[in-house]
């Protein structure tokens, strides 16, 4: 079995896991590499290319762990908001909800 | 003085029509109801929330106070726009949950996560201190601009302060958040293209990036080239301790919710995202390009601190990214730098415009003052607040000068005292209502004590910032924790509910097995 998970039921696609707090890591490092490797890179320092290049590859790695995820935690909750709207309208009216 | 030519006159009359024009053909999609004038009929793609959190946070002010730090403290300078990083974790956690919870505005929010009277004093609390806080960042915002006008044509403060603000608020009337959505989306291409252009521009006139580099080297300022250029751990003006402060406030602080003033802007683009995955996408996407933005500002800052080394008030220099456009753009290319002027200063005036009105309409009038009222009648609600939040602003703006200090005083302290309440509100279920408005009346008079009334009075030292945040936090959680355990938990029906449709992270056990017991949580 791969380290990250690449096929979800929408019950394992809500729990909280490994993969959204490594995204979350590699997406905290993604936005240092690119502010520091774009200043550098316009500096046409060769440091700046190389973190900038890190962190297109941070970025990249963050997207290919989380997408499938995010994908299925999406097309299942929009099975249910439209049920969800309604109960806020009554929330937002002082309607009794069930 | 800035002098137009007939070429520079057409690109900013043809950047006025355009964003007008959005008002117009998006006038019937933003009048259908409260969900298309608010959050465009929570149905965009990411890409068009992205460009939105990206016009947003560019600002009139923005350039200014960016050339600020940079000239002051080099390239380590670009750590103090840092703190657009809290959409790194965000991106992940707090816009996840927060896109499932549905609600318009976080002051809604509060009502969802806390019950009862709590729970709805939150609401009443969060929205009146937005409608505040977005009536102010007009006025601020609206200043910068008259200082923008008055340095390239001399105009009085009051003319620019007023008359794009005025323009803006034709779109923004018309079509509400359709209207601003679409603006942004125009206002953020132009935006980063003009800076992209004008920065180069602007770097080649330095000499180039080489010139630039040989320049800072040969007078000693080699240091400015680096990122992590400090002070020492503790010492000096720009300590290693402020930048690990910066970074947990702003990293760690993408697990809760309003840690930053921005995540009340953000809010809306979540909640008018189509999915859970455009709403993060659109987060992180719109801030890494607001982070690529400042680096390539911050060179262009260099290039104009090679040409004057030694300017040594902040008045006289904060303006340097402005002021080399204005010396070496040719005509024609003046025009285009003013229409992308225009753009930053339009977009964060739609967006603050939309979401104070947003608040007034959703959580004021319709929740507490008329909850039966029609879908049209919310629309008419929100263009009236817009109106009153437009004019109120012009108030603000005009007495800035004399309150900016007490307000950035007021900004920080909403800040500091309650970061960490705002990430357990997120992560920890047992913390209720009653321990988060603890925080906040404490963190009113608290704060006053730590900044000001104590080190006036010689009883503590005068603190560093990063210092004063930490001792806050301290201090703060030995009133919310006690008053937490010395009230009761919410509802459990209420955590429930909240819980199976937010799903939260963190500390929730209780109320996950509660909904495991009564059925309510797919097992697939």
């Amino acid at each position: 079995m791969a380290f990250f998970r690449r096929k979800w039921t929408p019950g394992e696609a809500d729990e909280w896991t490994k993969e959204d707090y490594i995204a979350s890591v590699l997406s905290a490092l993604a936005y240092i590499a690119l502010a520091v490797g774009s200043a550098l890179s316009m500096l046409l320092m060769t440091s700046g290319f190389i973190i900038l290049a890190i962190g297109i590859l941070l970025s990249l790695a963050m997207y290919y762990i989380i997408d499938p995820k995010l994908r299925m935690i999406s097309s299942e909750y929009e099975k249910r908001q439209k049920e969800y709207l309604q109960e806020l309208a009554k929330i937002q009216r002082w309607e009794e909800i069930k | 003085m800035v002098t137009f030519h007939l070429l520079d006159w057409i690109w900013l009359i043809a950047f006025m029509v355009l964003m007008i024009g959005c008002g117009v053909i998006f006038y019937r999609l933003g009048k259908r109801s409260q969900s298309d004038f608010f959050l465009a009929g929570r149905g965009l793609p990411w890409w068009l929330p992205a460009s939105s959190v990206y016009a947003t946070h560019t600002a009139t002010d923005t350039p200014i106070w960016v050339t600020g730090v940079i000239y002051k403290y080099g390239l380590a300078g670009i750590w103090y726009t840092f703190f657009a990083a809290w959409c790194a974790v965000s991106a992940f956690i707090s816009t996840r949950i927060f896109r499932r919870s549905l609600a318009y505005t976080q002051a809604e929010w509060q009502s969802l996560r806390f019950g009862g009277l709590g729970g709805e004093l939150l609401r009443g609390w969060v929205a009146g201190w937005q409608v505040f806080m977005n009536m102010f960042i007009l006025g601020w915002v609206g200043m910068a601009m008259g200082k923008v006008c008055f340095f390239a044509f001399g105009w009085p403060l009051w003319v620019g302060l007023t008359s794009f603000s005025v323009v803006c608020a034709i779109y923004v009337l018309a079509a509400g958040y359709w209207g601003v959505i679409m603006a942004d989306f125009l206002q953020g291409i132009i935006a980063f293209s003009a800076i992209v252009i004008v920065s180069v521009w602007q770097i080649v006139a330095a000499g180039g990036p080489g010139e630039i580099v040989a320049k800072l080297m040969a007078t000693g300022e080699g240091w400015r080239l680096d990122p992590f250029a400090f002070s020492g751990w503790f010492e000096g003006d720009f300590p290693i301790a402020w930048f690990l402060t910066m970074m947990v406030i702003a990293i760690v602080g993408g697990i809760g919710m309003g840690t930053s003033m921005d995540w009340y802007v953000e809010a809306q683009r979540i909640q008018s995202a189509k999915t859970v995955r455009d709403a993060s996408y659109s987060i992180w996407g719109g801030t890494a390009l607001v982070l690529v933005r400042n680096s390539i500002w911050a060179v262009a800052i260099l290039g104009f601190f090679a040409l004057n080394p030694n300017i040594a008030e902040m008045k006289d220099y904060e303006m340097g990214w402005f002021q080399m456009a204005f010396e070496y753009l040719p005509a024609g290319m003046l025009g285009f730098f003013a229409a992308a002027i225009l753009a930053i200063h339009l977009s964060t005036i739609s967006t603050h415009l939309n979401l104070g009105a947003m608040y007034v309409t959703r959580d004021l009038y319709h929740h507490y003052i008329n909850p039966q009222a029609s879908e049209q009648k919310l629309v008419w609600v929100g263009r009236v607040a817009t109106i009153v939040l437009l004019l109120g602003s012009f108030m603000y703006g005009l007495m800035m000068e004399k309150i900016t200090e007490w307000l950035i005083f007021a900004i920080w302290i909403m800040a500091a005292g309650v970061w960490l309440p705002n990430i357990l509100q997120v992560i920890w279920w047992r913390f209720n209502s009653w321990g988060y408005l603890s925080s906040w009346v404490a963190n009113l008079s608290l704060s006053w004590l730590i900044v000001w009334v104590l080190p006036e009075l010689g009883v503590i030292p005068k603190l560093a910032d990063y210092q004063q945040f930490w001792l806050l936090v301290f201090l703060m959680a030995l009133i919310y924790i006690p008053v937490t355990y010395l009230t009761k938990p919410e509802n459990m029906d209420h955590l429930v509910r909240y819980y199976v449709m937010s799903r939260p992270i963190g500390w929730w056990g209780p109320v996950r097995a509660e909904a495991e017991k009564r059925g309510l949580l797919s097992n697939e």
